[in-house]
C-alpha cells in the first residue's frame, strides 16, 4: 500500500505531438486504407490517422501494422508531406518506470459480440446491425454523417426493430448478468429516430424495460408516447426476404400469449457487456478478485463500493461493473476522493488483528502464501515466510492452514480460540450445538436474529472469529473431542467475503473434514457449513432449529466415538509457547 | 475453459445432485433442495472398463 512500482510501456506514435499540427496533409498522401476501428469498420482510415475526433493530444498517429514499412522505408510519403518534420520511423517503444501511492483500476469493460448468436443472422444479414453500429449510423460524426441508412441499398430504413438482451441476462450462455446500460440505449435510440425521421416506426423487442435511474422513466414514457412498440418477447429467429432484404422476426408476445410476426427494414441487436480480456492480467498483478460475472470485486458492495480489496487500489467505471456515464463519472470522483485521502493522510494505521510467523518454527512450506487472499506474505523456496503487516488484513487463513502451527495471529490466537472451545463445552456438551462464526456476517446475522426476537433454540454456543477461514481443523476437531454433537462452520456469503476470498478456503477445509469424519467413522453431517449474511436473522434462526433437531439424533454413543477417535496434535509452536514467553500484543 | 459434470451431496437433507462446474468457477453452492450450504462434492464414478 502506497508504494507500487509500475512498469509502463509507451507506444511508439511514429509522430512527434510536440510538432504535429494536425493539418492531415499526411492521411492525404497515405496509400494504405484499412477498416476505421472508432467507426466500427462502417468507414474506412489510413494508417496515419488520428483515432477519433476527440482524441487528446490532437495529433496524428502511425498505425505501424497497416504503414507498408519503415525499415527499409517502403513509401515515407507522409513523411515527405509533413511540412514540421514531425514524423520519424524510428520512434520505439519505451519502458517508462513511475513510484506510485495509489492506483485507480479503469481498464472499462468489452462489448459482446453477436457472431455466435447465429439465430438473429448478424453474419448473414447486412441489415442486421448491433447498437454500436447504430451509434455509428446516427452519429453526425459517423460514416453517413448522420443520415441513417440502412448498408444493404443506403437507403433510409421505416421500419426498424430493436432487440434487447443480446448476450445479457442469458444463464443458458453463461452470461446471466444485466448489462445496465441496454434498456436507456435502446429508449434514448427510439427518441433519436423519432425526432430526426418521425416517418419512421420502431419496434422493440424486451424481457424487462429496467428505467431505473433518475428522469429514465420519464424517458421512456416518452418514446412510448412517440409511437414506438414495445413487444414483450425476445425473437426467437430473424429471416431475410432475399429479394428485398427486409428482415422478418417472429416472437411470441408473452403479454398477449400470441405469436406475432414482424416485417422489418432493419434490426439493431442491443448488445450487452462483458469483462474486458485483459481482466485477468489486472486481477492478478494487484491481487483482485472477480464477482461470478468477472468483473472486478469491491471491498464491500455498499460500505466500500469503490475500494478493491487490495489497500491502496481503487476502481471506477464498467470494470467494476456495467454502469453509464453518469455512475461512471460518480465512481471516478469516488475513486478520486478516496486516493487522494489515502495520500494525503501522512500516516497509515494498520490493522490490530495480523498475523506473525515464528521463523524457527516455520518450515519453508510456502502454504500460507498460497492462501493468503492479500498476498501479504513473501516467501523463496528454502527460506522461512515474513508477513508484511501493512498489507495483511488479519483473516486468519494462514495460521489455520500453517500445519506447524508456526503462525500466531494477533488477539486471535489458537490458543485462545480453543480455550473457548473447551470452556464453552465443559458442561453437557451433549445438549450444545458449537457455532463457529465470522465477525462480519455470520456473529452480526445472530445479532439480527435476536433483536428481531426471533425464536430459536438455546442450544446454540457461538465462538467468533475474523473470518470461518480462521477456523481450523484442530478447532473444530476439538469441539468434538470436548463432546460437541453438532459443530456448524458459518461466513459471509461468496459476494460478501470481508477478505476478498478467504472463505473459498474455508470450503476446502470443511470438505477434508468431512472426508477424515468419514473415515474416522464418524457421521460427517455432524460437521455443517453455512453462509448467513448479517440481514439474515430468518436464515440464523432457521438453521439452528435444524441443527437443534441434528443434535437430538446424534446419540451418546457417537458422541463417545468422536470424543475418542482424534487425538490431540502436539503443535511444536504450541508446546515451546507453553514454556515460552507470552507473544507481544497478544491477551492470553 | 472446460465445464465438468460433478456430483454434490447436501450435508442437511441428504439430496444428491449434478451440476455443470466450469473450471475456473468461483460459485456459491446451495442444495436445490433445502437451501443449504453444506454440499458435499462427491468423488466421480469410476470410469466403466472398456
Amino acid at each position: 500500500m502506497g508504494n507500487f512500482t509500475v512498469t509502463i510501456r509507451k507506444k511508439a506514435r511514429y509522430v512527434d505531438p510536440g510538432l504535429c499540427n494536425a493539418c492531415a496533409e499526411c492521411a492525404k498522401v497515405c496509400p494504405v486504407v484499412t477498416p476505421d476501428e472508432y467507426q466500427m469498420g462502417l468507414s474506412s482510415r489510413r494508417a496515419i490517422y488520428i483515432p477519433f475526433p476527440q482524441a487528446v493530444p490532437s495529433s496524428y498517429v502511425l498505425d505501424m501494422e497497416h504503414c507498408l514499412g519503415n525499415n527499409p522505408v517502403a513509401c515515407g510519403k507522409c513523411a515527405e508531406a509533413c511540412e514540421k518534420k514531425a514524423i520519424s520511423f524510428d520512434d520505439r517503444d519505451q519502458i517508462v518506470t513511475r513510484e506510485v501511492g495509489t492506483v485507480v483500476v479503469a481498464i472499462g469493460a468489452e462489448v459482446y459480440d453477436p457472431t455466435e448468436m447465429d439465430d438473429y443472422g448478424y453474419t448473414r444479414f447486412e441489415n442486421v446491425i448491433t447498437s454500436m453500429e447504430f451509434e455509428r449510423l446516427i452519429c453526425a460524426g459517423g460514416p453517413t454523417e448522420g443520415h441513417f441508412v440502412r448498408p444493404s441499398d443506403q437507403r433510409q430504413p421505416k421500419r426498424i426493430g430493436f432487440v434487447q438482451c443480446v448476450g445479457s441476462r442469458n444463464p443458458r450462455m453463461g452470461r446471466p448478468w444485466c448489462s445496465n446500460i441496454c434498456c436507456m440505449n435502446t429508449v434514448k435510440d427510439t427518441l433519436l429516430l423519432a425526432d430526426h425521421y418521425p416517418d419512421t416506426r420502431s419496434v422493440v423487442f424486451y424481457q424487462d424495460i429496467r428505467a431505473f435511474g433518475k428522469s429514465f422513466e420519464d424517458m421512456f414514457q416518452r418514446s412510448k408516447e412517440a409511437g414506438v412498440r414495445y413487444v414483450r418477447g425476445l425473437p426467437g429467429e430473424i429471416h431475410e426476404d432475399p429479394r428485398t432484404h427486409h428482415l422478418i422476426v417472429t416472437v411470441e408476445n408473452t403479454t398477449s400469449g400470441k405469436l406475432e410476426r414482424h416485417e422489418l427494414d432493419m434490426v439493431v441487436l442491443s448488445v450487452g457487456l462483458q469483462p474486458p480480456a485483459d481482466l485477468r492480467k489486472i486481477s492478478s498483478l494487484l491481487t483482485l478478485s472477480k464477482t461470478s460475472d468477472g468483473f472486478f470485486m469491491e471491498a464491500h458492495p455498499k460500505l466500500r463500493p469503490v475500494d478493491a480489496p487490495t489497500r491502496g487500489v481503487y476502481f471506477a467505471g464498467m470494470c467494476e461493473s456495467p454502469k453509464d456515464i453518469k455512475d461512471s463519472v460518480c465512481q471516478a470522483g469516488a475513486a478520486a476522493s478516496r486516493a487522494g485521502a489515502l495520500l494525503n493522510a501522512g500516516k497509515v494505521t494498520i490493522e490490530a488483528i495480523t498475523s506473525r510467523i515464528d521463523e524457527a518454527a516455520c518450515t519453508s512450506c510456502g502454504v500460507c502464501v498460497r492462501v493468503c487472499p492479500f498476498g501479504a506474505i513473501q516467501w523463496t523456496k528454502g527460506t522461512p515466510a515474513v508477513v508484511v503487516e501493512a498489507m495483511c488484513a488479519g483473516c486468519g487463513s494462514c495460521a489455520a492452514q500453517c500445519k506447524p502451527g508456526a503462525i500466531t495471529m494477533r488477539h486471535f490466537t489458537d490458543e485462545q480460540i480453543v480455550a473457548q472451545v473447551r470452556a464453552t463445552l465443559a458442561q453437557r456438551p451433549e445438549e450444545k450445538v458449537f457455532v463457529f462464526a465470522c465477525n462480519w456476517c455470520s456473529y452480526a446475522g445472530a445479532d439480527m436474529a435476536g433483536i428481531s426476537r426471533m425464536q430459536y433454540p438455546a442450544s446454540n454456543r457461538v465462538v467468533r472469529t475474523m473470518c470461518s477461514a480462521r477456523v481450523s481443523e484442530e478447532m473444530v476437531l476439538e469441539a468434538f473431542r470436548c463432546g460437541a454433537p453438532v459443530v456448524l462452520v458459518s461466513g459471509c456469503h461468496y459476494a460478501d467475503c470481508h477478505y476478498i476470498n478467504a472463505n473459498r478456503q474455508t470450503v476446502k477445509r470443511v470438505q477434508s473434514m468431512w472426508a477424515k469424519l468419514e473415515k474416522a467413522g464418524v457421521r460427517p453431517e455432524r460437521l455443517q457449513l453455512e453462509w448467513i449474511s448479517a440481514a439474515e436473522g430468518q436464515k440464523f434462526a432457521k438453521v439452528m432449529r435444524q441443527l437443534d433437531e441434528l443434535r437430538r439424533t446424534v446419540t451418546p454413543e457417537e458422541i463417545e466415538r468422536s470424543r475418542k477417535a482424534f487425538k490431540p496434535k502436539v503443535r511444536r509452536a504450541a508446546a515451546e509457547a507453553a514454556t515460552a514467553a507470552p507473544v507481544p500484543g497478544t491477551a492470553t | 475453459m472446460t465445464a465438468t459434470l460433478e456430483r454434490f451431496r447436501c450435508m442437511a437433507c441428504g439430496h444428491e445432485f449434478q451440476e455443470v462446474v466450469q473450471e475456473d468457477e468461483d460459485k456459491e453452492r446451495t442444495c436445490p433442495r433445502c437451501r443449504s450450504n453444506s454440499i458435499r462434492k462427491l468423488k466421480k464414478a469410476a470410469e466403466p472398463a472398456e
